[in-house]
């Protein structure tokens, strides 16, 4: 009889952030084997060739973990890593007619001279945090806010002295003031913007790039969003898969094992202590049965790991109860692909964006942050789908073939993504199913609707249009939970240590040995390599990895019975 | 301040796959040949680089969303048909790594118009059972030829596919030694409608076993590739699918690659074989990165490795002339791809055809199939057409993620020059192939359809350069594109005259699908001429057969 297969460690679910903790403990010298449910591992990160030729992005499109430590860590370039950065990042079209080109942190002037024409007064706005900062502050900033794990439970720390502050605090002393820390991002564009379509297109980019701009306490994460998105200003060559490819890569070139086809059942709990898992009947794999001697790790969201993976005799019933009840609210996305022969010309003008620096996400109609707030309110308070008028459908239209040639044949344009918001489908006040059966009516009102801001997006001209909604995702990738490019809400009371619960917050589960290393746990959603980065200063906490002399702790990390660590200021 | 950080785009945030590398050994394209080389050659210490157009390995074995969202198709290989002889499977240990391949007894179904039908299986006395029902004496036949087929292609076809062509003269001479062998030869001479009429006589059967023999590119009435009948016939009836999708065979050889130090570069279209008086030094992408190697072994057909590839003064004469002269392959594939409520329900006497991993529509008798080819070959999707469908989800639920859904195709032979081009004449098509379809299957009706898609010849060419006008096979099966003549007969074993070049495609012998032959045979002259470490050893059936016909 063969016996069952045994690793140090087991991880569960092969996307973005469960590759990427197999990457790291495979360099660490642990033998490691991925679990993946479906045949291809990369989870959200996805690009699809549907009609032969053309590559769209379901799920994620850009790279927002330029400033990852996992770069350099995991040596991905090793591995075939490359990027394609843009001219453009971004672009503004509103239904009354006005376009602006925001360039990217490549093309500032392209900004600016946009901005000297729409709102001279908005020159100095929160666009130049990135200026302010500099590479390397902005570098220092995102990494204390995204590249840090939680403090560890107890430790007393004032909101003014969380890493992310200290870090504004040392570069912008200027514009610091306490209040700041329990603001929102809406907050902050009242006081310090003044164009309404510049309004607009902030609210809307916090709010693709993690934190809700109306939550409350979350304006340097909804900052610090937008700054992920512009620190990088680009994309892997090819698209999201690409940059998965890399990380699988190096952790086979470690040694993992990646197993897909396998799903994973249950999580074997002796004990009170997660010794392997399960797989499903219908698993491809030699063994049923897959031993772990030092840590299983879930990388698949908190809610199908704690009430699905492990019998519920282990917790106990309010542990539970505040499981099921973690806000799904935020990040579920109608997405559309549209394959066209002429991009967009926005109210038929050429030169609004000319091709060689046309904005690769467009965000119109931008009329009004009334209108973001009416989407989001249609979404999360009447959980529903937008109203179909264009005052509740501020899209973000997005294209990359401009600067990327594998993305589409010659003569061809993609745009790919295009968003709206939606409500997770469980919480749809008319069913789970109501999105999908709303699915022609809603795309041909944001057709529509396109038509009217760029008069050229005729049928004619409209080759191929493909729909992926927030119930599509969870068909395709059990794991995205609600749909929801972030899992779960990425708000105050479900954000660093509080993610997804205080008692999850160190990634530690009340299962020895098991571990959580999903966007479902700090620093959220977006394919940073952070959590599994953060993580990994709790298994060496643990003695479970012990990495060579590649690794390097986070500078504002607090081990056990620390104390906080204080910027000199 | 701005200076810091406001540069132009080419400045980088993260370190990245270098412009210029330099690696022991470079091959083109990531297709199963491709792939199959790297692994040998990376596991034989060499450092390797694959380099793909594509943002996928796999070249034909691919597994992609194409019924979006949610359901998956193999839009190219899908009949895995040599899993029993394919050594990297075992070489490798695939199936500990969780590849698997399913092969049903039920292989090829076909149903007649008058709902008389016959499956073919694995079991050849299954198969001899269906076929009593039309003809005890084509029974009977069946059982005979097989008993020599199956000996045909164990002894000497399976072999001959792992060892490199030899000379025409020296083949006949290695087949006149044994009473098998000689009945190879008088097969060769032989067209594969006079073979099937000479064993079998209901025409339903000859129909059926005369589509399967030609289905792969074989000219029903040209003699001279005779011998590959049996092949086609015994593999028609032992054919397998990889479960999860053709494209995990993929991933596997890529992981063998990575875990043995080399790597797969995708994303990175090739435009240029560097050669230097005569002697590879590397090749460069599209993007401008180098990539240094003294080796370089080009899975594309001798029209793009040195018609395009290579600059034209470095291309020798008997290249030119290999280049110029390339047939691609005489017909190509349309593929209808539909997503159903309940699976396709077949209308005939035998519930059993449900459940043959491929059924042939569309055929009655031999001449349906010789007019289905005629007028493919000469560029139309004539009336009397045949083709074969299959149920992918039935052996392998994984390839529809929505709950009971059913995804299966339809495919036919296809032009690739069809008049009024194939993006304007797509509807009509699909029109066309599902009234062929629901000729012989009950429950295609609209309501039962959910999602359907076609991929045309032109599909097949956009997704895969490789398969220049939708060539699956990288260049016809005529007699002079085979055996030592594959690609040209100037190349032996996969060398090419250019120094340090090697063919690893199926433009080279012994030819198209997923045999892994090309690739297997151009890592062995590699390593031999490199003095690398050769790992692992001739298969036994490959072992016998040389001490048998070679010795
Ligand atoms: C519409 C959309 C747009 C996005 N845009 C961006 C973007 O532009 N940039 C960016 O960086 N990020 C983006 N994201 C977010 C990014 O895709 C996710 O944050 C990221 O993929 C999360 O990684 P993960 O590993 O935590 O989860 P996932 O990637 O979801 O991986 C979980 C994996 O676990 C597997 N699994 C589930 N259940 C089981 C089981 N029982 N057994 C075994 N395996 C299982 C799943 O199949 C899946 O592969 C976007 C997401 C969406 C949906
Ligand atoms: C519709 C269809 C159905 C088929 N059905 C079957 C079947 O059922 N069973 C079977 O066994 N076979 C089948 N085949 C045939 C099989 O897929 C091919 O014969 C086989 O894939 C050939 O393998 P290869 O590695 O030689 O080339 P390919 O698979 O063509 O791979 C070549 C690779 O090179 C890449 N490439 C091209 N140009 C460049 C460049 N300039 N630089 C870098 N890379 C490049 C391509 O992207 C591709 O990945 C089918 C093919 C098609 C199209």
């Amino acid at each position: 009889m063969v016996s069952d297969p045994r690793f140090d460690v087991v991880v569960i679910g092969g996307g973005h952030n469960g590759t990427t903790i197999a990457a790291y403990l495979a360099k660490c010298g642990l033998s490691t084997c991925v679990l993946e449910a479906r045949p291809e591992c990369g989870g959200g990160q996805e690009n699809t060739e549907v009609s032969p030729g053309f590559r769209i992005d379901p799920h994620a499109t850009y790279l927002y973990g330029g400033a990852a430590p996992g770069f350099e860590q995991l040596e991905l370039w090793k591995y075939g890593m490359r990027m394609v950065y843009y001219q453009s990042m971004a672009g503004i079209a509103t239904l009354d007619g006005q376009v602006a080109n925001m360039g990217s942190r490549w093309r500032p002037d392209i900004g600016e001279e946009s901005m000297r024409k729409n709102s001279p007064q908005d020159l100095e706005g929160p666009n130049r945090i990135f200026d302010q900062l500099g590479e390397a502050g902005t570098k220092e900033l995102l990494r204390a806010l995204f590249w840090t794990p939680p403090h560890p439970a107890g430790t007393e720390v004032e909101p003014r002295d969380l890493p992310w502050w200290q870090v504004f605090r040392k570069h912008m002393p200027n514009l610091w003031f306490d209040e700041l820390v329990d603001m929102s991002y809406l907050d902050f564009l009242d006081t310090f913007v003044h164009w309404e379509p510049l309004k607009a297109l902030n609210a809307m980019a916090a709010w693709y790039c993690g934190a809700h701009p109306a939550w409350d306490g979350m304006l340097l994460q909804s900052l610090g969003g937008i700054l992920l998105f512009t620190y990088a200003s680009g994309a892997p060559r090819g698209g999201m898969h690409t940059y998965a490819h890399a990380i699988i890569r190096c952790a086979l070139a470690h040694g993992a094992r990646m197993v897909t086809n396998a799903p994973v059942d249950e999580i074997i709990v002796r004990d009170g202590r997660a010794v392997g898992v399960r797989l499903a009947e219908d698993a491809a794999f030699p063994g049923k049965t897959v031993w772990a001697d030092k840590a299983v790790i879930s990388a698949i969201d908190v809610q199908h790991t704690m009430l699905g993976l492990i019998g519920r005799g282990h917790l106990d019933p309010s542990f539970i109860q505040r499981i099921s009840d973690i806000s799904l609210k935020g990040g579920s996305l109608f997405v559309m692909s549209v394959v066209c022969r002429e991009l967009p010309r926005y109210h038929g003008r050429d030169e609004a964006f000319p091709e060689e620096v046309y904005p690769s996400c467009v965000v119109a109609p931008a009329d009004s942050l009334e209108w973001v707030k009416r989407q989001t309110r249609d979404a999360y308070s009447y959980r529903r789908a937008p109203e179909l008028r264009p005052e509740h459908l501020t899209m973000m239209i997005c294209t990359h073939d401009p600067y990327d040639s594998t993305r589409c044949p010659d003569g061809y344009h993609v745009l790919s993504p295009i968003y709206l918001e939606m409500p997770p489908p469980i919480y749809d006040a008319s069913g789970e199913h109501q999105v999908n059966q709303q699915k022609e009516e809603i795309t041909s009102a944001a057709l529509a609707l396109l038509r009217q801001l760029a008069p050229n997006m005729t049928d004619g001209n409209i080759v191929e249009v493909f729909v992926n909604t927030p119930e599509d995702s969870e068909f395709r990738n059990t794991g995205m939970v609600g749909g929801n490019w972030y899992g779960i809400r990425q708000s105050d009371d479900q954000w660093f240590g509080n993610r997804p619960i205080p008692e999850l917050g160190r990634y530690r589960t009340p299962v020895d040995g098991l571990y959580l290393c999903n966007q479902t746990s700090h620093p959220g959603g977006l394919c940073l390599m952070a959590v599994p980065y953060n993580l990994m200063h709790v298994l060496i906490e643990d003695g479970v990895a012990e990495p060579g002399g590649w690794w390097y702790p986070a500078p504002y990390y607090v081990p056990p019975g620390g104390s906080p660590i204080r910027a000199g200021e | 301040m701005r200076t810091e950080y406001g540069a132009h785009p080419t400045e980088h945030i993260l370190d990245e796959f270098p412009e210029r590398t330099r690696f022991d050994v470079v091959v083109i394209g990531g297709g199963p040949n491709g792939l199959i080389s790297g692994a040998y050659l990376a596991r034989a210490g060499l450092s390797v680089a694959v380099v793909e157009r594509r943002q996928e390995i796999g070249g034909g074995l691919s597994t992609e969303e194409t019924l979006f969202p949610g359901h998956y198709t193999n839009p190219h290989a899908f009949y895995h048909m040599m899993t029993e002889y394919l050594p990297i499977l075992s070489d490798f240990d695939l199936a500990a790594h969780g590849l698997y391949f399913v092969r049903p007894n039920a292989q090829a179904a076909a149903v007649f118009s008058d709902s008389t039908s016959l499956v073919l299986c694995n079991h050849i006395e299954d198969s001899k059972d269906a076929i009593a029902k039309i003809s005890e004496a084509d029974a009977r036949a069946l059982g005979r030829v097989m008993r020599t087929w199956r000996k045909v292609v164990e002894e000497i076809i399976a072999p001959g596919t792992y060892l490199p062509s030899l000379p025409p003269i020296d083949m006949v001479e290695a087949l006149e030694r044994t009473p098998l062998g000689r009945e190879v030869l008088r097969l060769t001479e032989m067209s594969p409608l006079e073979i099937v009429s000479e064993v079998f006589t209901d025409d339903r059967v000859r129909a059926t076993m005369l589509y399967l023999a030609c289905m792969w590119g074989l000219d029903p009435t040209e003699s001279g590739l005779g011998f590959m009948v049996p092949l086609m016939i015994d593999r028609a009836m032992s054919k397998a699918q990889c479960y999860g999708g053709s494209h995990k065979l993929a991933g596997a050889l890529s992981r063998e690659i990575h875990r043995s130090g080399g790597i797969v570069l995708d994303n990175a279209e090739v435009t240029q074989i560097l050669v230097d008086n005569g002697q590879v030094r590397g090749v460069a992408c599209f993007d401008g990165r180098v990539i240094e190697s003294s080796v370089v072994l080009s899975s594309l057909a001798p029209p793009l490795t040195f018609g395009r590839l290579v600059a034209p003064d470095e291309v020798p004469a008997e290249m030119q002339e290999a280049a110029a002269y390339w047939e691609w392959d005489k017909w190509s594939f349309a593929t209808l791809s539909v997503v159903t409520d309940e699976a396709p329900h077949y209308r005939c006497d035998d519930p059993w055809v449900d459940d043959a991993l491929m059924v042939l529509v569309g055929l009655d008798d031999t001449e349906d199939v010789l007019s289905h080819f005629r007028e493919v070959a000469a560029g139309a999707m004539g009336d009397r057409l045949v083709g074969h469908a299959t149920v992918e989800t039935r052996y392998d639920p994984t390839l529809s993620r929505v709950p009971g859904h059913h995804v299966s195709f339809l495919q036919l032979h296809a032009p690739y020059d069809i008049e009024g081009g194939w993006d304007s004449r797509e509807e009509e098509i699909t029109a066309q192939l599902l009234a062929l379809w629901r000729e012989r299957c009950k429950n295609l009706d609209e309501a039962n359809i959910v999602m359907r898609s076609l991929e045309t010849p032109v599909d097949i060419e956009r997704r895969l350069a490789s398969m220049v006008r939708g060539s699956i096979k990288h260049g016809d099966y005529n007699p002079l594109q085979m055996g030592a003549f594959r690609p040209h007969d100037s190349c032996v074993a996969g060398r090419s005259p250019i120094q340090g070049l090697y063919l690893c495609g199926a433009s080279s012998y012994p030819g198209g699908l997923v045999i892994g032959g090309p690739g297997y045979i151009a890592a062995g002259s590699v390593v031999e001429d490199m003095g690398a470490r050769k790992w692992w050893e001739a298969p036994r059936f490959v072992r016998r057969y040389e001490e048998r016909y070679l010795s």
